[in-house]
């Protein structure tokens, strides 16, 4: 992102003929009404998590929460739990999602399963909570329509083997049921931004498809793509009332302690559930940070 | 005074005079007290005592709504208790979130404290658990009903007071499970393999924690601390078993029959199966040992927007009609027995309730009991049963 | 291009397997709502003839409605700015729509409330609170779908040329901007919508009627309706987002898509 106009390609923009002008100086005003509502209604609000992760069960100030949460064995391996169920379900869903994505915008598929998968795709991101959960406990759970139909097809009774969906592996499988519409929603109009005059020049060229994907279209939507893993990622990591109405706290996640500490009628600690949320932010942080940098790596191919 | 005296003394004569125009003088004060002026509104809320149902239905009417919250109409029969009160009282009731928990309800008292508006619950129903916290917190205001001394667990100040309780039970699904378990033993059997679960999950819900607790209490004969113990090490032997389901059960999940076995208070699981007609068939089985009870509790709030409607509330709530209503959603009022004495239950009620015998082992914790059982579950659940 | 055309059948193949299989299972066991009757609109009839569905489902979407107009003004504007002029505060922006997924919702609703709910702004009474919640859980998705759209077409020479024409700011986003992102547009609304819908930790914690908390409470009461009423949800977002992304399309049909084809 440096300033020397003489190497900034692209956007139309004659290098070095711009000007500086007084208006520069008051550009940031346009940001304004955004950041002020972000302030007044997330950043204030969020900052109460800070203040709170240092407020001990009885109301006084103590650094045990955020002891605990950096030693306790079963806050870290919550951590461990969230961040392998978000690495699972945005990496994964960010795939397949692309894939399916792919096969309605560029595929040669016909135009009304793009409008229908897409559309699809817009109520199936947000289908979560405990209609979700509840829809693949009816397909996948110990009487699910899954479990029964293979049952009565290899006579194998599942219960008695002591399979179960109730672990991080069949969570994510119900993750990925908002996880691949959220890829396929972001990257649509991504994918259409790839004009077809590239890959008729490619293909002039003597260009092979995977030389064009490497070479053109993959470095063009990296950027995207990244982004919405992260996107994805942070979904995922968030997510609780699909965890919850799953397997209660059984899978042990971070959002899952968080809403017994908080909500809670029995544990009462709100202390400690700031104090997790506090890691999370933390996390996330530390992810948006190393996705700025990819990011700006490569930014490259699109100036 | 004549016969003032040298020494000051009065005389017999003077005396009685003084003690007659002394007394006469307290006579007529006495009497004279429905002509002083009438205790002001802020006086009648203040006092902790019971108000004469006339002014209180006055004054509620002019107030003309109340606000409540978590109440669900097919809870303990609320329904109808709310339906009664806006029609016998010409009242309206603004009803606020039916699926908040007691947590969610107290919040919403804190955080409505400086705005009437519709937000503000007026009356709450919580657990037990909860009471003593929030009156120390000054969430709520007393008052007590003219049915106050009949209510068998309350605040001696008035600040809470127990409405209805239930047992906690099994809910077995007859589609699914042929042997019915008729003890919290019987859960360990081969036969009901990855078919046990708990109403809620326990480190949210006071029901499941109670679950726990009852578990280890058909083993020790006590609600206590031990209890609280020998019910984790039930439970981890029922998960190793590979009997337990950690789905959060429910009527939805027990007629699909992920949850054919589902401990459930017995008030919810008869009104389940009323709601599912025989679709699929349940049984609710009251356990012969570890019966534990959970009351509920009614309050007002400390900074209720309509205080003289939430006290007509509770009035309504503690009548014998109110009672009764909780015991048409098979909840237990409490102030059962006084019915009872009385003969003012309908046998066919009586009638639909399980058997009463089964209820008079129903052990009623105490607060400190329940705290220090909620706490111990809660922080060991991981460790002992999952072996986390 | 006939070989990428199988795996695309194949691959969109297993896609509607996966998104169909728990529908069909939710439907299968929505229709046994009547003892021994298959199939039953037992439970369909329930939900249909339940006043407070009616309500719920208006109120939610009437905030749906309201946050979509918000969002969509705070966003657009905003993303545009940071393309066109200030691409130096694109991390910060970006930062801030990312956070809604870091901060639980429940914690988020918390500090609303004690913030707002005494003098001198007590909010909670009014459902600004709702909408300013609402709008915020949005922000991540309406940002990432315009900022995409707005990638993918050339900002800085669209908007000079229009300048260059004469054209003003205002129509310079309405009449040149907007119609160029109306893909990206459509799907961040869709997405607002869906979420507004489903929503459920704040309405609850907030107290005011949506469809969110009406779902959970079924679920808490009654066995096969809850099945129902999720598939019932399900087909009215699709039908609503069905028809935004029939009117969104205008005349033009999909001819006006991001960027110059």
């Amino acid at each position: 992102m440096s300033q020397t106009p003489s190497l900034r390609l692209g956007n139309g923009d004659a290098p070095g003929a711009r000007p500086p002008s007084q208006k520069f100086t008051w550009a940031w005003v346009g940001l304004v009404p955004f950041f002020l509502f972000a302030i007044a209604f997330l950043l204030l609000p969020s900052a109460s998590i800070v203040v709170n992760s240092f407020k001990g069960p009885e109301g006084g100030f103590t650094f045990q929460n955020i002891i605990d949460v950096v030693a306790r064995k079963d806050l870290r391996s919550a951590y461990q739990a969230s961040l392998s169920i978000s690495a699972i379900t945005s990496i994964g869903g960010g795939l397949f999602g692309f894939l399916l994505a792919y096969a309605v915008i560029l595929g040669g598929l016909p135009k009304s399963l793009r409008t229908f998968l897409v559309t699809f795709s817009g109520v199936a991101s947000n289908f979560a909570g405990v209609p979700l959960a509840f829809a693949f406990i009816a397909t996948i759970g110990n009487t699910g329509l899954i479990t029964r139909a293979i049952e009565s097809l290899s006579g194998v009774d599942i219960h008695r083997t002591g399979f179960s969906i109730y672990n991080i592996w069949g969570l994510s499988i119900v993750y990925m049921y908002f996880q691949f519409p959220l890829m396929v929603l972001i990257m649509a109009p991504a994918l259409d931004g790839l004009r077809r005059e590239w890959k008729e020049a490619c293909e002039n060229l003597g260009a092979t498809d995977w030389q064009y994907w490497r070479y053109v279209a993959l470095p063009i939507l990296l950027p995207t793509l990244l982004g919405t893993t992260i996107l994805l990622f942070g979904n995922a990591f968030g997510a609780y009332a699909t965890a919850y109405a799953f397997s209660g706290s059984f899978i042990n996640l971070v959002t899952i302690v968080i809403g017994g500490q908080i909500q809670g009628d029995v544990l009462f600690n709100p202390g400690l559930g700031n104090a997790l949320a506090l890691g999370m932010v933390i996390i996330m942080g530390l992810c948006m940070l190393g996705y700025s940098w990819m990011q700006r790596r490569s930014a490259r191919w699109t100036r | 005074m004549s016969d003032s005296n040298l020494t000051g003394k009065m005389t017999r004569r003077e005396m009685l005079k003084l003690s007659a125009a002394a007394g006469a003088g307290a006579f007529l004060a006495a009497c004279g007290t429905p002509a002083a002026p009438a205790k002001t509104a802020e006086e009648l809320l203040k006092s902790a005592n019971t108000i004469p149902m006339d002014t209180l239905i006055a004054e509620a009417k002019k107030e003309g709504s109340l606000t409540t919250i978590a109440l669900p109409h097919d809870w303990a029969n609320y329904g109808e208790i709310i339906e009664t009160y806006k029609t016998k009282y010409g009242m309206k009731i603004n009803e606020l979130n039916p699926d908040a928990g007691s947590s969610d309800e107290l919040e919403a008292i804190r955080a409505n404290k400086g705005s009437k508006g519709p937000q503000a619950p007026d009356v709450v129903d919580i657990g037990i658990g909860y009471t003593d916290a929030s009156k120390k917190e000054g969430l709520f205001s007393a008052y007590k009903v003219s049915t106050w001394d009949t209510i068998t667990l309350k605040d001696p100040d008035g600040f809470w007071f127990a409405e209805y309780y239930g047992v906690l039970g099994f809910e077995v699904s007859k589609a699914q499970i042929k042997n019915i378990p008729q003890d919290w033993a019987d859960l360990l059997k081969p036969e009901y393999k990855g078919q046990v679960a708990m109403a809620g999950d326990v480190t949210k819900s006071n029901e499941a924690v109670m679950s726990v607790w009852a578990a280890g209490m058909s083993r020790t004969g006590k609600a206590d601390l031990a209890a609280a113990q020998e019910g984790l090490k039930f439970w981890a032997e029922v998960n190793k078993a590979g009997n337990f389901v950690p789905v959060i059960g429910s009527a939805g999940t027990l007629a699909k029959g992920e949850t054919p076995i589902l401990l459930h208070w017995d008030y919810l699981a008869l009104a389940d199966r009323d709601t599912l007609k025989g679709n699929p068939e349940i049984e609710i089985v009251v356990p012969k040992t570890g019966l534990m009870a959970g009351p509920y509790a009614g309050a007002i709030s400390a900074y209720a927007p309509h205080p003289f409607a939430a006290r007509l509330w509770w009035e309504h709530v503690f009548s014998d009609e109110g009672q009764l209503m909780y015991l048409k959603g098979y909840a237990h009022p409490i102030r059962y027995n006084d019915l009872a004495a009385r003969n003012k239950i309908p046998a066919d009620l009586a009638a639909k309730l399980p058997p009463a015998d089964a209820y008079k082992k129903a052990v009623f914790p105490t607060l400190d009991d329940l705290n220090a059982a909620k706490k111990y579950i809660t922080e060991n659940w991981r460790t002992v049963v999952l072996g986390q | 291009m006939k070989k990428v055309n199988i795996w695309a059948w194949i691959i969109l193949a297993i896609g509607m397997i996966y998104f169909f299989l728990p529908l069909v299972a939710t439907l299968d066991f929505s229709l046994r709502a009547e003892k021994d009757v298959y199939p039953s609109l037992a439970a369909y009839r329930f939900v249909f003839g339940d006043p407070a569905f009616y309500q719920n489902f208006g109120s939610s979407l009437l905030w749906s409605l309201l946050t979509i107009v918000v969002s969509l003004l705070l966003i657009v504007p905003t993303t545009y700015w940071v393309h066109y002029r200030l691409p130096n505060w694109r991390p910060a922006v970006e930062f801030v729509t990312l956070m809604p997924f870091v901060v639980p919702a429940v914690v988020l609703t918390f500090g609303m409330i004690r913030l707002y709910c005494c003098d001198p702004l007590p909010l909670v009474s009014s459902p600004i609170l709702l909408i300013a919640g609402y709008t915020i859980l949005s922000f991540p998705y309406m940002f990432r779908a315009v900022d995409a759209g707005l990638r993918a077409i050339d900002v800085r020479t669209l908007t000079e040329a229009a300048q260059s024409l004469g054209a003003g700011w205002p129509t310079i986003l309405f009449q040149v901007i907007f119609p160029n992102l109306r893909v990206a547009l459509l799907s961040g609304v869709f997405l607002t919508f869906a979420i507004v819908v489903g929503e459920f930790t704040f309405a609850s914690l907030l107290n005011w009627p949506a469809f969110g908390p009406y779902m959970e409470f079924l679920g808490a009461q009654r066995a096969y309706e809850p099945a129902a009423l999720a598939l019932v949800s399900f087909a009215l977002s699709w039908g609503s987002i069905g028809i935004i992304q029939y009117v969104g399309q205008g005349r033009g049909g999909e001819a006006n898509l991001a960027g110059a084809r």
